[in-house]
């Protein structure tokens, strides 16, 4: 009965929905299919409406035989989203392309669950089209979507963590928005000088707030201060892609194929500097207490003008423009630097399952979503930005027109002026060293423990989980 | 043909075995039809509830995350339980909030009906009945939600009121001394109008005979209350605290929702471990090892409330 | 004491009679006043969620709180609908609670009959072992049964939720208990009357315990209504989820969603448990009595 009852939803949706949209795309009644019928199935998030659509139509109209019917997946975040994706390949579903962010990208081509593309791409009859993309996509995102050597997925789009400012809380205040070389100290002043306290010690508006989570939170902190939670090696290959398609490119040098996680450091001693820094605002009551894994705080404070500061990157754009916000109400920077100045970011694509039952079709779903045609038709960079575009072209003044900030040149240039930016820490067991990072994180944010307490016990913690994996990484 | 037919005899003699019109022929129609009616029922219970008891011991014993083959790795998982920080905290702050819901919902449960009984006025007695049971019908889903927002530090409806009344911003969700109150209080609420009608209806069951009896004998006030109507009221403690305790070891949507088991592990459940390494981590054999410590900590639990309960529970 | 004030009445005792009287008042009057007070604090929640709901997205932070919905924003009801499925999950919980609900009233009375009013071999030891499984928490078995339904091709679909639910050891228990209630004459008269054991069961008793049933009933559906924890382990579209998953969901990534919003989803979900109440509460509170441990 549910299984008739699917059908009916997923018949409905190819008649009313994407159907109609290929008719109305190739101007033509469908009478005559040339080709069997074939229905792939896309993963899609599950707020608000499906920005997917517009891909599908372009599919559609492509190749009127191709229909999408959408796994509808949402979470809190994206270790949420990638437990059910397990899920559902663990209950037998199948599923043709799905997405992940580089949270997710080692453990579904770690468990075998995602296909390398490196033999479409390199084996694909348009290879201008590849030559293209690859121009107008910065190499350490790519790099970040390979695993042993292989690519697992073409990047669509990237958020670095930048800081983001509340103009007018800092014009009040009588600061400017800093500069790209701003520093930490630069920072600390700011924040102090920005946050403001009732009679009874209660913070009225704060200097700079985030969220405990795996991206942003106080990662970019660790980055600049030189550490990370594991060290970053990296996997030999992947020259098939920097020889092929970057060849000349300064920017790939050092590059190998895909980073391998596999050493913990997270009680080194620039972690718990890190750590101490935003321990030390939170207790000056410069920083609200940090929840987990929530923004209702970020947004909250952002619609009622009492936060000055926070990390996010070019997503928060759109993201302020709902809560309300106009433009030039907020403006964005590089992160500050402290020992260096080395970001961090996490990119997101889609990927296509090993399973696949329409591959060719998936796969063409994935060309088309990358192609200057799909960037310029998806809802996700225009009007209203809701993530920074990972090829260069769609992260211009035309995406920002609507949102703001300013700055926006920001977010493209934490790549392309600072190669060695790298993505979050993200191993095959991203998901639970994620609940470590964030239990040891509020550990710390609470006062429960000092951030040298909470940081060797998560480091000891990291050390268990990592000696518990069966082998993913090979050695050489 | 004659194995049809002998087939066809057989089946004659089963059917004329069965609906003689005798006293015997009867009782097996009703006995065939007994075992009939529990089949549902039997095989349900069986394939969904005691059978996976022991699937899922069986479970216990392997690493499995179904995209690679299961491992038999013997008590490893249990091994590796024992040494696991999360899960004692974890464990522990379930404990920790069954003592503490159990108790506050049983103790205002209590002195609200007692209360409430002694008004007459009807139509009082129907608006505080109905107010204290509206939050049981709320999912425990739906109240973490919302509380969840009464309870924040900076928005909350509930820090403002207690600001007026001087009192400072209160960490309710994010320090790790505050959250399993928060917690309990957001359980008990929705919890209060279980306990209350329970009471309600043990008291208006009291005989008043009973209670006259009392007044002759000179007992009168918290004396009555607590020589008299408590006893008397005991089955229903009982039941309350046993369902309670039952229902607070599996404490999950409130802690899950509201606060993700933060800050740091303070509030992280049982449930909600196993949940994580379960469906998170999709370590099938050690969420089963961490489900069987459960099963056997409310098995431990039931039986001694059981044991403890003969020997002060007083049956009218 | 009263009796020695009217057979005395002096100015002091008229007095003291006054007192007397005005602490009885009082003790009766203090306990009613601190209960009001009480009642406001429990339902302070519930109001608070019907007005937020009910006020602009942008004002569902300001402080002061504000009581009354003077915005009438239904606007955040419509949200509802548009950031997550809500039509399709009303469906979806519709058919969750009371396909449990009916396939609970058809086994449960069946096997009560069976216990209470058949004799076989074996009977009391398998009632037993029914009431024992009544404190197996679903938490100590999901993970087997979740591997059983994917086993099945049912995860992900309705009844992953329904049919592990439909046998119920509460229910059987409390029906039993209900069919043991019913007078062993009625079922004498009835076979003279010479119905069969079939008839016997539904013509004649079934009709009679009825008010079982609808205990069992109502406190099932307030029950699956409002379940969370397998919905979340056995639904992963959207499209199949309950509402309440929708609500969990509509707080959205990183729980940035609208405040607004997410109280409206909350009222929607109230309002079929409210009905319930409102015509059922008799068999809900009766059910409670009756030692409701899980429905």
């Amino acid at each position: 009965m549910s299984a008739d009852k699917k059908m009916s939803r997923r018949d409905l949706l190819k008649l009313a929905g994407v159907g109609s949209a290929g008719l109305v795309m190739s101007g033509l009644p469908v009478t005559v299919v040339a080709q069997d019928a074939v229905t792939i199935k896309v993963q899609a998030h599950g707020l608000d409406d499906n920005q997917l659509l517009p891909i599908a139509d372009l599919l559609v109209a492509k190749h009127p035989h191709v229909s999408v019917d959408w796994v509808v997946l949402t979470g809190i975040d994206h270790e949420e989203v990638a437990a059910k994706i397990l899920a559902l390949v663990a209950a037998g579903e199948s599923i043709d392309v799905g997405y992940a962010a580089t949270e997710a990208t080692q453990l579904f081509a770690g468990q075998g669950l995602a296909a390398p593309l490196d033999d479409r791409i390199t084996g694909d009859a348009d290879q201008d089209f590849w030559t293209d993309y690859f121009a107008d996509v910065h190499p350490s995102l790519v790099e970040a979507m390979m695993y042993e050597g292989s690519l697992y997925e073409p990047p669509r789009d990237f958020n670095a963590a930048n800081m983001y400012f509340n103009t007018n809380t800092l014009a009040e205040n009588g600061f400017d928005v800093p500069g790209p070389d701003w520093t930490k100290d630069d920072f600390v002043e700011i924040a102090r000088g920005i946050t403001k306290k009732d009679d009874s010690g209660n913070t009225d508006v704060f200097g700079y707030a985030w969220i405990n989570r795996l991206w942003g939170s106080w990662m970019p902190w660790i980055f600049v201060a030189g550490g990370n939670l594991y060290t970053e090696e990296r996997a030999p290959g992947g020259n098939w892609c920097w020889d092929g398609y970057y060849e000349g490119d300064p920017a790939v040098e050092g590059r190998g194929g895909g980073f391998r996680w596999r050493t913990p450091i997270a009680n080194s001693d620039e972690v718990v500097e890190a750590l101490q820094l935003v321990v030390d605002l939170w207790q000056e009551g410069v920083t609200p207490d940090i929840e987990m894994g929530s923004g209702a705080t970020l947004t909250g404070f952002y619609a009622t003008g009492k936060l000055g500061m926070t990390p996010a990157g070019g997503f928060w754009a759109g993201r302020l423009k709902n809560e309300g916000m106009e433009k030039g109400d907020f403006d964005v920077q590089l992160w500050p630097a402290w020992r260096n100045q080395k970001h961090q970011f996490g990119t997101g694509g889609h990927w296509l399952a090993k399973g696949a039952k329409a591959p060719e079709e998936g796969w063409e779903f994935m060309k088309i979503e990358v192609s200057r045609e799909g960037f310029e038709a998806s809802p996700f960079f225009y009007p209203v930005i809701i993530t920074t575009s990972a090829r260069r072209s769609y992260s211009q003044a035309a995406n920002y027109e609507s949102t703001g900030p300013a700055n926006y040149e920001v977010f493209y240039d934490t790549l392309d002026k600072h190669p060695s930016t790298s993505p979050i820490p993200a191993p095959p067991w991203a998901n639970p060293m994620t609940t470590i990072f964030t239990t040891g994180t509020s550990n710390a944010m609470s006062g429960a423990m000092s951030p040298q307490d909470a940081l060797d016990q998560m480091q000891s913690e990291l050390e268990a989980l990592t000696a518990r994996q069966p082998q993913y990484y090979a050695d050489n | 043909m004659t194995t049809a037919k002998g087939a066809a005899d057989s089946r004659g003699g089963f059917l004329h075995w069965l609906l003689q019109d005798t006293m015997d022929g009867l009782r097996r129609r009703r006995a065939i039809l007994g075992y009939l009616f529990l089949l549902p029922t039997l095989l349900g219970i069986f394939v969904f509830t005691a059978g996976p008891v022991f699937v899922s011991f069986g479970l216990s014993l392997f690493r499995w995350n179904i995209f690679r083959p299961p491992d038999y790795i013997e008590l490893a998982n249990y091994e590796r339980l024992i040494g696991d920080v999360r899960i004692a905290i974890s464990f522990g702050n379930t404990l920790k909030f069954t003592v503490l819901a159990v108790a506050t919902q049983v103790s205002i449960g209590l002195i609200l009906a007692l209360a409430v009984h002694r008004i007459s006025n009807t139509a009082m007695r129907y608006y505080f009945r109905t107010t204290f049971f509206l939050p049981l019908l709320m999912s425990g889903a739906a109240v973490a939600v919302v509380m969840g927002y009464i309870f924040h530090k900076e928005f909350g409806p509930l820090n403002y009121y207690l600001g007026l009344m001087g009192v400072q911003q209160i960490p309710w969700k994010t320090s790790a001394d505050w959250v399993m109150v928060t917690i309990v209080i957001t359980s008990a609420w929705r919890n209060l109008g279980f306990t209350f009608i329970l009471f309600i209806g043990g008291l208006s069951n009291i005989s008043q005979e009973v209670l006259d009896a009392a007044d002759v004998d000179g007992a009168q006030g918290f004396r009555r209350l607590w020589s008299v109507t408590i006893p008397l009221l005991s089955p229903q403690i009982l039941f309350a605290t046993v369902t309670g305790v039952i229902g607070a070891i599996q404490v999950f949507e409130e802690p899950f929702i509201m606060t993700r088991g933060g800050p740091g592990n303070a509030s992280r459940t049982a449930v909600m471990v196993m949940y994580e390494h379960a469906f998170k981590d999709i370590e099938y054999g050690y969420g089963s090892a961490i489900a069987v410590v459960l099963f056997l900590v409310i098995m431990a639990f039931t039986a001694t409330q059981m044991w403890m309960s003969r020997r002060w529970v007083f049956y009218q | 004491m009263t009796a020695n004030a009217i057979r005395n009445p002096g100015e002091v005792s008229a007095l003291e009679h006054q007192r007397q009287v005005l602490m009885h008042r009082a003790g009766k009057i203090v306990p009613v006043v601190l209960l009001f007070l009480l009642s406001m604090v429990v339902i302070a929640p519930v109001v608070w969620t019907i007005s937020t709901s009910l006020r602009k997205g942008t004002e569902s932070f300001t402080v002061p709180p504000r009581w009354l919905p003077t915005d009438m924003a239904v606007e955040n009801y419509e949200q509802v609908f548009k950031k997550v499925p809500f039509g399709r999950q009303i469906i979806n919980s519709t058919l969750i609670t009371w396909g449990t609900v009916i396939g609970q009233l058809i086994s449960a009375s069946l096997a009560g009959y069976a216990f209470a009013r058949l004799e076989f071999r074996g009977r009391d030891a398998l009632f037993w072992i029914v009431l024992a499984t009544m404190m197996i928490p679903i938490q100590a078995v999901v993970i087997p049964v979740f591997i059983f339904l994917r086993n099945l091709g049912l995860v992900d679909t309705l009844w992953s939720l329904i049919l592990p639910a439909v046998p119920t050891a509460f229910g059987t228990f409390l029906l039993r208990q209900y069919f043991l209630t019913v007078p062993i004459e009625l079922e004498e008269a009835g076979l003279m009357d010479g119905v069969n054991q079939w008839q016997l069961f539904y013509r004649i008793y079934l009709p009679l315990v009825k008010p079982g049933m609808a205990v069992l009933a109502v406190l099932s559906f307030n029950f699956h209504w409002n379940e969370f924890f397998r919905p979340l382990i056995f639904l992963i579209d959207n499209d199949n989820f309950p509402i309440t998953l929708g609500i969990f969901q509509l707080q959205g990534y990183m729980m940035t969603g609208a405040i607004a919003v997410v109280l409206a989803g909350v009222v929607m979900s109230l309002v079929p448990v409210t009905i319930i109440y409102l015509f059922g509460q008799r068999y809900l509170i009766e059910g409670i009595m009756r030692g409701a441990i899980k429905g």
